[in-house]
Order: C-alpha cells, then structure tokens, then sequence
C-alpha cells in the first residue's frame, strides 16, 4: 500500500505540475510493483512442407505484450508468461499463422512447438499502412506490397530503394545512376501521377515523415541524381515495408498521397536475453562493359594521329566494406533493438566514394499495463565525394569524357594539365583535383505512446523528427574549365542546408461490442507535419593557388533561403464487418497545406472499400480466396521548391550599387490550390493447392486533375508564367503477383515469385498547349499521348514505302530544316509524295514502359545451402541515347560511328562525309529500344553449424557470395538503360525545370556497375 | 484508483502535446525569401527600389536589343560553334521561338512593367514623396518605358503598347505605337520641367553618370526623327547637353552587375565585331579605336572575319545610354530635311573633326577632315547614314537606319558577308503566341520576309 500511496501523491503532483515529465520517471517508479506468478513458453518454429526451422517468426502470447522473435533454427523462447491456459499465436510473413493453447505453470516451463503452412496470401497478416490502426489484411479493401526483412537482408543492397528493385507488382524502382552509396534511385508507383510534385511516394519510417530528396546543392550534373536521402537508411534495421501504391489506399494521407506511402518499419527487439548479430560484407565494383569509341588512327584528312581511351584511366574496380552490430533483448515490460553500421565504398568512377556510418536505439516500454511507449533514434553520417556528370558539361567527367576527341592527350605535362578543344574538362584533371565532398549528419527519432484507458479504445500519438544538416563543398581548382567565365580562376563553394520535418500523430481507435453478425470499428485522428528547409552558401572565385575552402578565394557570393511548409489534416474512419467475411470501410480526411491559397485550402479526400473473403482455410484446389475493391481520392501539394507559390511576389535585382525590386516573371497564384487524384481498384487474392500457389491481381484505374503546372502568361504584362491547374492525366493498369512453391521436400525446396505490371499513362486534357517537360530535350506533355513522350525531329521518308529518304550524298533528310525538306509544304510533300512529312516534328518514342515484370528464385539445398537469382525486367521503354548522340557530336567526334566517317572511300563501312552532323538533328535516331532483363541479384549462401563453429556462434555462421547487375539482356547501345539524366526531384532551388515525366534519358550518365560481395552473418 | 490515476496522467500528457502540437501550426506562413506585391509598393523603400530595379531591366533589355539589331544587321556575328541560333541570325534567319527572338520581347515587356508598376507607386504614395523625388520618379519611368516600347517598335511590325493590368494586350502598328513613346517622353519632359527633381533622387536614386533631363531630350529627338517630324527633333536634339558631365549618360556596373556586353562577347560562347566595320571606315577614321581590337586572324562560326568587340568587354565597363553625338547626327539631318544644307554640313563636320581632346567625352573620335566643298541634299544625307553606322555603332540603331533608307537585303548564306542588314522584323515572342489570344499566329501572322533586294520592309 505504501508504495500505491507514493504513487498516487506523485501523480496527484504531477497533475498539478509538469505531468508529461514525470513519463520519464515511470519505468523507476513502476519496478517497485510487486511481480505475478510467471511461466516460460519456449518451442520451435518449423516449416510444415519441409520440417526445417524458420527464423524470425513472430512468437506472442494472445491478450498480452509478451513476445519473441524466433532464432535461426526456429527456437523461441518466451519468459514471465502469466500463468494461466494461454494462447500462443505465431506467425511470420509467408506463412498462415497459427495459435496454440498450453498451459503455463507458475516457475514451470510449457513447449508449444508450431509447424506453419507457406501463404503467400497471408489474409491474417496485420497491416498499418492506409488503414490508420492496425488491421488484418483480410479487412482491408486495398491492395498492400509488404516486404520483409528476409527479402530485404538478403538482396545485400546498400540502400532499401535497391533492395526493393524487382519485389513490388506495380513500382518502377530505377536506379538513376550507378554511384557509390546506393546512387540515385526513383521509385513510381503505377506511373506518373504529377509533374511538379515528383513521382516519389511519401516515405513514413517509424510514423515518421522523412525527407527522400534529391536536391543537389552545388551543380553535380543540372538536374542528375547521385544519390536521394533513403540511402541514409541502413536496410539491416528494417523489419518490413509496407507500400500502398495509390489514391484509393492512401485517402488518409490526404494531400500528400497521391504518389501512393511507402512505410517502413524498424526492428523492435525481441524478448529473452541480449542476442548479438554481426554481419560484415566485402563488395567489388566494375563497370559492366565500356563503350566503343572512336579509335581509328587517321584524322578527317587521312594522317596518323594518335587515340587515347579515356575509359580506362575513369573507370576502376572499386572495394567497399560493411560492417553491421546488432543486440536486440527485452525482459517484460522491456525490448530493445540496438545497431551499428558502418558503410564504405568506391566508386566505379575513380575518385567517386560514400561512406555511411550510423546507430540506431529502438526501445519499448510499458509505462503501465496499458501505457506503452516506442521510442527510436537513429543518427547517420553519410560522407560522400562525388564527381559532376550528367548535364554538367563545364566540368563534369563524363560530359568530358563524351564531349572530347578521342585525339587529345590528357595526361599532364610538368604538372599541366590539358584541356579539351571545346567543351568539357581534363578528366584526368577532374579525377585528381575537382573535388565535390558531401557531409550529412541526420537524426530521426520518433516517440510512440499507445495508451488503452479501457479495452476497446486505443489512443495512439506520435511526434516524430527528421533532423538533416547537409553540407555541399565543391572545389574547381584553377583552370580547370575552358572560357573566360569566373570559374577559371578557381571556385570554392559551400552550401548549407538545414532539413527539419516534425510531424505528430493521434490517432484515437474504439471498437465497439459486436451487434449480432456485425462489428464495429471507428477510428479518428489528425496529422500534422511541418516542414522547413534553411539554406546558406558562399561561394568564392578567384581562389589563392593553395587552399581548397572558400577563404580561399577573392570575389565571394553568398546567399540564403528559408522555406517552409506545413500541412494540418483530421481523419475519420468507420469500418463494418458482417460475419467475419465482408469488411466495410469509409474514411475521410479533410486537409489543409501552408502551399494552397486560404480560401482553397482545406480539402476533403474521402475514401470507400469493400472486401469480401469467399474461402478461407479450406482444402483442395482453391483455399483462400478474397475480393476487394475500393475507391479514394488524394492529393498532392508541390514540393518545397515551390512552397510561396500563392503569393505575387517582387525578387531582388540589384543595380549599381543600390538595392532593386522588380516583379518577379512568375506570378503567383492567390487562388492555388492542390491536385486531386481519384482512383478506384478492384482486386482478389487466392491460395490454390494447399499453399503451393498463391496469386494477387489488382487492376486500378486513376485520374488526377488539376494538375500543377506552369500556366504560360502573355510576356508583355511582364510576367512569364503562372503555377496552376493545367490539366489531367490517367493511369490504368494491372498488377500480378504469383508465389509458387515448385518443390519442397525436407532436402530440396525450390520456391518463385513473379509479379507482372502494367500501365498506360494518358494526358487526358490540357488547357494549355503542348509542353516540354525538361527544359531542353525532346519530350512532351500532350493530349491523348503518355506523359513524357519523346517529340522531335524525324527522318523524312517515302510515304508509300516508308524508305528513308537521303539526300544526294546519302544522309538523312531533317524534317524540321527547310534546308532539307525545302520552305513550303508543297515542297516536302513533293519530296515524300504523300503527306507524311508534313509536320516539323512528330512523337518519336515512349519512355513509359509496356510492361515490367521480375522473376525471384529461391533454392535452398540440404539444410545449409540457399541460392537466390532475381531477374528484373522493363520492356517496351524508349531510351533516347544523347550520350552517343554527344559522342557524335563535330565537336567529339570520338564515337565508333563517327570513325566510320573517317574511313577511306571504298570501305562499305564508310558514311558519307556530314552523316554525323546530319544526325545531330535528327531526334528520331537517338531513340533506341530500352528494354532490358537484369540478373538484379545472385547469391549463395552456406549455413556453417558443424559443432566447433557452433561452439563459437550459436547458430551458426552464414557465408554469402552475391552478386547485383551481374548481367543485362538489352538491345540498348549505351552503357546501362536503365540509368536517367534526371532523378525523381531533381530541380532544386535556382535548378531548370523537370517534372516526374522526364525519364528514359541516357545523357552522361554514371553507369550502373556490377558488383560482386562476399559476406558473413553470426549471432549469439 | 491508480488506474484512474495513470489515465488522467496519460490524458494531461496527450492534451498538453496535442495543444503544442496544433498551436503551432499556423497555415498562413510568410515568404521570407521575397517580398510580396504589397510589401513593395505600399512603402516609400520599396518604391524606390523599383526604380532601382527599373534601372537594372533597362540595361537588360536594352542590352538584348542592340546585341539582336547588331546580329541581324552588318554589326556582330558568332564567334563559336555552340550558338547556331546566332549564327543562325547573323544570316538572316531568326526562328520563331529560340531565346534570341524572345529576349527582346521580354525583357523589354519586364522593363515596361517595372516602369508601370513605378509610376503606380509613386502615385499611390505621392504624400510620402516630396514633389522633386516624385517628379523624378515619375520622369525615369516614362522615360524608360518610352525608349522600351521604342525598341520594341523597331524590332517587331506590331507591338502590344497598353500591358499593365491586362491580361490579354492588344496588339498595335507603328503608326498607333510612336505617339504613344512620343507622349510618355513628352510627359516625362513636362514632369521635370515643373518641378525639377530633387537632389534626393538624383544623388540616391538615379543611377550615378546618368543624366535625366539628357537622356530624356535625346530620346525626344530620336523618336520624332523616326515619326519624321523634323521640328520637333531639331529642337529636342538642340535640348541635348553637349558638354560638361551631362553630355554622356552612362549605366555602371559595380561588381557583382555586369554590363549586357560582356556576357556575350567573351571566350567560347559570344560575338564580335564583324571585320568589315573597321575595314569599310575611310582609311583616316579612327573610331574603331574606339570599339575593336584589330584581328587579323579572328573569324566566326561560318567563316565570319572578325575583330574582338573589346569596348563591353570587362563586365564592369560602363555602358552609354546613348551615343553623345547621336543629337548631332538627328540635328543635321533635321537640317538637311529642311533645306538648311550648310548648317547641316557644319553639324556634320563636329562630327567628322571630333578627335582625341575634343570635347572632353569619352565617346569615337573620327579624326577625319572636314568635307570641304557643300554636298548636295542627298549626299548629306547618305554622309549622316554613313557617320551614323561608326558613331552609333552597337546601340542597335543601324536596324531602324537600313529599314528606313529600304537597305534591308534578306537573308545571307555564309560566307556571303552582309551589307545593312538581312531581315526587317523579328519573329513574335512565342511567350506571347501560348497566353495572349491576341498573339495567336492566326491574330498576328509573322510579317513576311525580304527574299529579294531592294524590297523593303512593310512598316504599319
């Protein structure tokens, strides 16, 4: 009594005062309870097809917080169990879940041994993701992507994005480019669904929103993407993934979700004693396969020169290492997840690296029997040194690398070193001086409190934190560039950027007493998020010859931007079911973001679904089988970048000396308000042959209008464009995922997954004319064609035969010159004889895939041996080739094609003189097919548990021999197609224009290099 | 009773977030980076500012025009092979909606603009102003919408004239266009003829080395000679200061700003002088001293002979809002129009005699000797056009001087070189062709073209 006195007075105290501080104390003041009479519960998890354990299944004891994760061998073990008959419910990701009853006997031990069925239509399996509270997936309406830690551990990725190329129906996961640290990768889910907000999804880590940019803040290639901020993230923590990939799913996130969530959850601990794992990796890079250039030894007029092939001093193999602790335990009341990681690699591109190093705490705690609170904190430092490619042209190595002749001897003399003719840098140059390190330091934390006052009412609130200082150096020594522009006289820059996201969460879940067949649950919360983003920079020209930072310089710049963004939303939720088998849902949330005009602000996104579970658990052919279907609306606002998009506002121009205001050319919109997307989707899922086979079909059907975009205003009035709705744009498509257990014998089991996707993206309406999405290159957004379409120049051909038609020395007619195609439309129809030419330009590819599809084989042999192989396929995409087109350039001339220029008349080989500068200017021919099949991931793993390792590790030792792009099947000519010259939200601050449209542009990119690893894992 | 204990604990701790939480979330943020519209005009600073900033589009666009008159005319041509729509332009051919179309068009609208949005401040805050700042305020901006719409009435057939608080402007010929220049440097004249700006604006706002009352009668001049009314610019010409620091009205560039030149006539990417503007010059002529560095080996994209364009070339070099000798050459031939033959010619000669130490302005010195024997009426006029090409070089008046006398020859395949100048008018700005309904190329088809000389251009 004495104690509960203690208690009360302080908690009579804490009302009076500071209540929320005394949270703190509450695991101090609550180990003085007295402690009930306990039991242990401890048995293996098997797999039932083959008797082999299964690690990492979920052990918990039904009504209660107790829980255990299995071991490598499917040992658990569950301490301070109540006594009393209790249920032990197990389950794991792939497999049906099973529930046990046993009694636990007070200081006794109970053995419940589970043997689990494969699922891969696991309708019991308990999502969060779009549904508010935690929901079985059987009541959910939508379709939901999860993927496990096992599928993300043993892809050996460095980055979650990579780790989940070629595991989700519907995500186009791209790697953009092939730097170290995870390079940039873009993930869109079914298609293109905005322009200006980028096509990536909102990423949640732990309830809390975090940053995925991309933004470069130096020039390291325009608007190319080396490496967007989820490679902070290390992929050993991650528990699961949950991906909802669209509106209908996502109407809870409201203005922010139209790009579909993607949210992660990480490792929460298991109970028992502190168990350690350490993994450590060693990987080696390479670049697939060079490019032919040109290196035939006469020049244009037939005398000997020398050529040098660049590719070999650029590209080298490259090492890197990894390193990853974990300890994860818990006693009752108690779980905790510690990890280290430490992350170092080359880059292919000699002089190119990352290294990340980070820590992670996940603890949680009953505060009391129904107060319990999940806190995480996870600090990274990621150090990168990266080169400029891409658009970067001026210094940027493989701009330098295209742009220059073949001719020109690179290697320095005395010190010098050359530089190229016209365009472009010394690469040699770049490689040993230009410098461009990046320092990030981020810490994302987020605190839970579940609170359950009575039995059906939970209380969830969150406040989460993602703290990101990025600092951007760049360093262009002196005379490193051509021209007379300030950089030749050395530059230095240092930019800062300050990222702060805060969001908070509540969300209030009661479930009421059930009315004969029905049940009901209600579900009500808000969100709030804000979002601001600080950033400095000073930059130095003029810099002394010794000195890499900005005082080293003599003229300086500097500037500073403060920008941010607050979104503020509520949400109500009802959810029926009938007999346990149709599941009803309405939700809606009314939203409102800083970006939109007040009076256009606060928006509604209401959302229905129906789900109806025909059979369940049944034998024979046809086991489980479920229907859905729902229908929701969401949103999108523009990014940060254009978050004072409503107000009209006057920009700084100085002049002589005095400060100046002059209207800014964009006006702003008072009436701004977000675009609205509408999707509906109906889908099933099955299991056929007693879990062997397992399907899951979607088909979704989307519409977003008010598209944000650049409205063009008439430049007399002084202004150039306007940020409103423009237009609207569907996505229809499909989504397959087929599981099949091909063999599963206690010796040899081999198991597939396949999915298939489609899309079709239509601008369905514009009210204004057709535009070009990248400022710059060939592609548009246009009525009744794909977002992004590829529009430009063509051949001139034959009408009738579609013969191409050549000129007098045999080169392409452009059909846009009236040099070539003459000044009147009589002319060029004379010339084809039909109408076919009639237009300067015309749509000449697609970058939108037809199809994507992957293929996952797992084998694992006797008890130790596991191989995987994950092939990964996009088809049907158009790749515009502007690298080689670069390459062909007259200020090049360093291609293989244009070798063939050079040849002497009589070689069949020869092209006639001014081929190469003809096709410059036909867009047409730098389209190439982009299709491609990846060996995405191959390895093999062997368990090594003979008895005098075991007496070292537990569980044994595991050795990894993997390999990612180890090989492409593609027709592509260039060095990767899969690689992009923009990234997903490229087009920073003061960066031109690019728009979630813009892919299939192979420009300088940094290609994707094939690596090789060799890894071990131990626990104990 | 603990239990109860722990829900109000919890539930203070979950009000007291959920207050901070939504307390703190005010939607209505202000931009910090940027000023807004209202923030601007509404204050005495602000307002100021805008003249400043006005200043700064005006040698913007002032900047684009003389460098696109000087391609598309015998002046400038590319130096490099990046730039094929310069090149592309130094022939003749300009394509509708490349940058050197458009610049023009816009950043002379932006101009106008700010000198619309000035006049508006200073009349929405004309108790704040004493009556010589706003007298001065008022003048610049007229002043420098006039020349605006002034170079846009020799680059394009028609311009738009009333864009201010319009969405859709209407699109008007030369004829409706020049009185409308006409009155606003007319109004600018009155303003500070009344009330004599303030030594506040002319020692904190007007940009140091220009001179207002000047700039204002040179401008006067050169649009009534271009409406030919011979009177008026004889008397506005006569207006024109000829000595003192008055004479030269200059826009300096400090560091950070950089004078419109020097962007585009240094290393890779830019233009420069067309050799033949020195080697046409009578042997003595020493005025391309005054703007090229002789080069005998310099040449263009398509095999163009140059000089290197080194007056502009230091971005901080300052740069003339007009040429001083510009009044002379308007007065002369407002004589010679008049049958005045031997003031004319006396005009002229000042012209031809300026040499180093003369007037004490920093501007070509011909160092020529005077023309002697009384030329005809028609002779001095072909002698004004010709003194007109070395004096006013780079300032883009030779585009309204070719069109005028008919000398506008079409286009011009390399390495055929260019005599006058290749086009009359520039394409319409394609910024223009997407919003305005009154820009579409069906309500403002692009004039035709010269394909034969002598043709002229059709001036409306």
């Amino acid at each position: 009594m004495n104690h509960r006195a203690g208690l009360r007075d302080g908690l009579l105290r804490a009302r009076r005062g500071a209540g929320v501080l005394l949270l703190l104390l509450m695991p101090a003041l609550l180990s003085a309870q007295g402690t009930p009479a306990t039991g242990t519960v401890r048995g293996r998890v098997t797999d039932a097809g083959n008797g082999r354990g299964l690690a990492e299944a979920q052990v918990t004891v039904v009504g209660t917080r107790i829980g255990a994760v299995s071991g490598a061998n499917g040992e658990y073990t569950l301490v301070a169990v109540p006594a009393g008959a209790r249920d032990i419910n197990v389950r794991r990701i792939g497999y049906s879940q099973v529930t046990r009853s046993t009694t636990v006997v007070a200081g006794g031990t109970a053995t419940v041994d589970a043997a689990l069925q494969v699922s891969a239509v696991n309708l019991t399996e308990v999502v969060v993701t779009g549904s508010a509270a935690p929901t079985e997936r059987r009541r959910v309406g939508t379709s939901i992507a999860s993927v496990d830690s096992a599928v993300i551990g043993r892809a050996l990725a460095v980055t979650l994005d990579q780790a989940l190329q070629g595991k989700v129906a519907g995500a186009q996961i791209s790697q953009n480019s092939g730097g170290p640290g995870g390079g940039g990768i873009s993930v869109r889910l079914r298609g293109t669904n905005s322009f200006i907000s980028g096509s990536d999804p909102l990423y949640i880590i732990d309830g809390v929103i975090i940053d995925n940019g991309s933004a470069q803040l130096t020039d390291l290639g325009g608007r190319s993407n080396p490496q967007n901020r989820l490679a902070d993230l290390n992929p050993a923590d991650i528990d699961r993934v949950e991906i909802i990939r669209g509106a209908a799913a996502a109407a809870l996130y409201g203005s922010r979700a139209n790009n579909g969530v993607v949210q992660i959850f990480t490792k929460r601990g298991s109970l028992g004693k502190p168990r350690f794992t350490f993994s450590s990796r060693y990987s080696s890079s390479e670049l697939r396969e060079q490019q032919p250039f040109n290196l035939y030894p006469f020049d244009a007029n037939g005398r000997p020169i020398p050529r040098f092939n660049y590719q070999d001093d650029i590209f080298a193999r490259a090492g890197g290492t990894e390193q990853n602790l974990t300890v994860e335990g818990g006693s009752e009341g108690t779980r905790y997840y510690l990890s280290a990681n430490a992350l170092a690699e080359d880059g292919i591109l000699r002089s190119t690296s990352s290294e990340r190093r980070g820590a992670r705490l996940n603890l949680q705690q009953t505060l009391a029997p129904r107060l319990i609170a999940n806190v995480s904190a996870n600090y990274v430092n990621t150090q990168n040194q990266f080169q400029a490619f891409g658009e970067q042209n001026d210094y940027g190595i493989m701009g330098s690398l295209f742009f220059a002749p073949t001719s020109v001897d690179f290697r320095p003399v005395n010190g010098i070193y050359p530089l190229p003719p016209a365009l472009g840098t010394n690469p040699l140059l770049a490689i040993d001086r230009i410098r461009n390190p990046q320092i990030i330091d981020r810490f994302i934390g987020s605190t839970k409190l579940t609170w359950t006052p009575v039995e059906p009412l939970v209380l969830d609130y969150t406040v989460g934190i993602d703290n990101t200082g990025f600092e951007q150096r760049q360093f262009l020594p002196r005379n490193a560039v051509l021209g007379t522009a300030p950089n030749v006289t050395g530059r230095s820059q240092s930019v800062f950027q300050a990222n702060r996201i805060v969001n908070q969460d509540g969300i209030a879940t009661y479930s009421w007493s059930p009315v004969g067949r029905f049940e009901f649950r209600t579900t009500g919360g808000f969100n709030y998020t804000s979002q601001r983003a600080r950033t400095t920079s000073a930059v130095a020209n003029g810099l002394a010859p010794v000195g890499e930072l900005v005082g080293a310089g003599s003229v300086f710049n500097a500037a500073q931007t403060d920008v941010e963004l607050r979104t503020l939303g509520f949400f109500a939720q009802q959810e029926v079911a009938i007999s346990d088998r149709l599941f009803l849902s309405g939700a809606v949330r009314y939203d409102a973001s800083s970006t939109f005009a007040p009076a256009e602000r606060w928006q509604a996104f209401p959302k229905l679904s129906a789900s109806y579970v025909v059979r369940t658990g049944q034998e024979g052919v046809l086991n489980n089988l479920r229907v859905r279907s729902a229908l929701g609306w969401a949103g999108s606002q523009p990014g940060i970048v254009n978050a004072y998009s409503q107000y009209i506002a006057f920009t700084q121009l100085p002049f002589a000396g005095r400060p100046g205001f002059v209207n800014d050319i964009t006006f702003g919109n008072p009436t701004l308000r977000n675009e609205r997307a509408r999707e509906w989707e109906v889908g099933a899922e099955a299991g056929v042959l007693n879990g062997r086979v397992s399907l899951d079909a979607t088909y979704y059907d989307r519409l977003v209008s008010d598209l944000l975009f650049f409205r063009p205003l008439a430049t007399s009035t002084g202004f150039s464009r306007q940020f409103s709705p423009i237009g609207s744009m569907s996505n229809k498509g499909l989504e397959l995922l087929v599981r099949t257990t091909n063999i599963d014998r206690p010796r040899f089991k081999w198991s597939s997954t396949a999915t298939y996707s489609t899309n079709r993206n239509n601008v369905e309406s514009l009210d204004i004319l057709d535009f070009q999405s990248a400022g710059g290159y060939p592609n548009r957004i246009r009525v009744g064609e794909p977002a992004g379409v590829f529009y430009g120049s063509y051949a001139a051909r034959n009408c009738a035969t579609g013969a191409l038609l050549l000129d007098s020395l045999g080169r392409y007619r452009r059909s846009n010159q009236t040099v070539d195609m003459g000044t009147t439309i009589e002319q060029r129809r004379a010339l084809g004889g039909g109408t076919c030419n009639d237009s300067a330009n015309a749509v000449i590819g697609d970058p939108n895939p037809s199809w994507m599809g992957s293929l996952l084989n797992e084998v694992t042999l006797g008890k130790r041996l596991r191989f995987r192989m994950l092939l990964d396929g996009v088809f049907g995409n158009d790749v515009m080739n502007l690298s080689t087109r670069a390459q062909n350039a007259g200020v090049a001339s360093n291609s293989r094609e244009y070798e063939r220029e050079l040849l002497p008349y009589g070689d069949p080989r020869k092209l006639p003189p001014g081929f190469n500068a003809r096709t410059q200017g036909v867009f047409e021919y730098w389209v190439e097919d982009g299709s491609f099949v990846k060996l995405r991931e191959l390895s093999a793993t062997y368990t090594l548990d003979v008895p005098a390792v075991r007496r070292l590790f537990k569980d044994g030792l595991d050795v990894t021999v993997s390999g990612r792009n180890i090989a492409v099947w593609t027709k592509y000519s260039g060095y990767d197609p899969e690689i992009n010259l923009f990234g997903t939200n490229a087009g920073g601050l003061n960066s031109l224009q690019t728009t979630a449209a813009d892919r299939g542009f192979d420009f300088g990119g940094y290609p994707i290099p094939r690596v090789w690893s060799v890894s071990a894992r131990f626990s104990y | 009773m603990r239990t109860i204990s722990m829900h109000t604990l919890a539930r203070n701790g979950v009000l007291v977030a959920v207050a901070a939480a939504l307390g703190g979330c005010n939607l209505d943020l202000q931009n910090p980076n940027a000023p807004t519209e209202e923030q601007v005009i509404t204050n005495v600073d602000g307002v100021i500012a805008l003249a400043t900033g006005l200043q700064s589009r005006f040698a913007t666009s002032y900047g684009n025009f003389a460098y696109t008159a000087g391609l598309v005319t015998d002046e400038f041509a590319a130096t490099s092979a990046a730039l094929i729509s310069i090149s592309d332009a130094e022939q003749g051919a300009v394509a509708p909606g490349t940058a050197i179309a458009d610049n023009v068009f816009n950043s002379i609208y932006r101009t106008v603009r700010t000198a619309d949005d000035l006049l508006a401040g200073a009349d929405a805050l004309s108790s704040s102003f004493d009556a010589g700042t706003r007298s001065g305020l008022k003048a610049l901006a007229y002043a420098i919408k006039a020349e605006s719409l002034g170079e846009a009435l020799q680059s394009y057939q028609r311009i738009p004239v009333e864009t201010f608080g319009v969405t859709a402007p209407e699109y008007v010929s030369r004829a409706e266009a020049l009185p409308v220049v006409r009155a606003l440097l007319d109004s600018a004249a009155t303003a500070i003829a009344t009330t004599p700006p303030s030594a506040f604006f002319n020692n904190n706002i007007l940009t140091p080395g220009v001179s207002l009352p000047n700039m204002i009668q040179l401008f006067r001049a050169r649009y009534a000679r271009i409406a030919g009314d011979q009177t008026n610019a004889l008397a506005a010409a006569n207006l024109v200061a000829r000595t003192g620091p008055a004479a030269f009205s200059q826009l300096t560039f400090p560091a950070p700003t950089v004078n419109p030149f020097a962007n585009v006539t240094g290393g890779t990417q830019g233009i420069a002088v067309r050799r033949q503007f020195r080697l046409s010059m009578q042997p003595q002529d020493q005025r391309f001293t005054y703007f090229v560095t002789p080069s005998d080996t310099l040449t263009g994209r398509v095999g163009a002979l140059l000089d290197r364009f080194n007056r502009w070339g230091n971005p901080q070099a300052p740069y003339p809002v007009y040429m001083p000798d510009e009044a002379l050459l308007i007065k002369a031939e407002a004589l010679a129009s008049q049958g005045n033959a031997p003031a004319a010619q006396a005009v002229l000669d000042s012209v031809r005699t300026d040499c180093t130490g003369g007037r004490g302005i920093d501007d070509p010195k011909a160092c020529l000797a005077p023309l002697g024997a009384q030329l005809s009426n028609a002779d001095l006029l072909s002698e004004i056009y010709s003194q007109r090409r070395y004096e006013l070089f780079g300032t883009g008046l030779r585009w309204e001087d070719a069109r005028r006398r008919n000398a506008v020859r079409g286009p011009v395949a390399a390495p055929a070189v260019p005599v006058d100048a290749q086009r009359c008018w520039l394409p319409y700005a394609f910024g223009e062709r997407n919003a305005n309904p009154n820009a579409t190329f069906a309500a403002l088809p692009d004039p035709t073209e010269p394909s034969t000389f002598p043709s002229g251009c059709q001036v409306q």
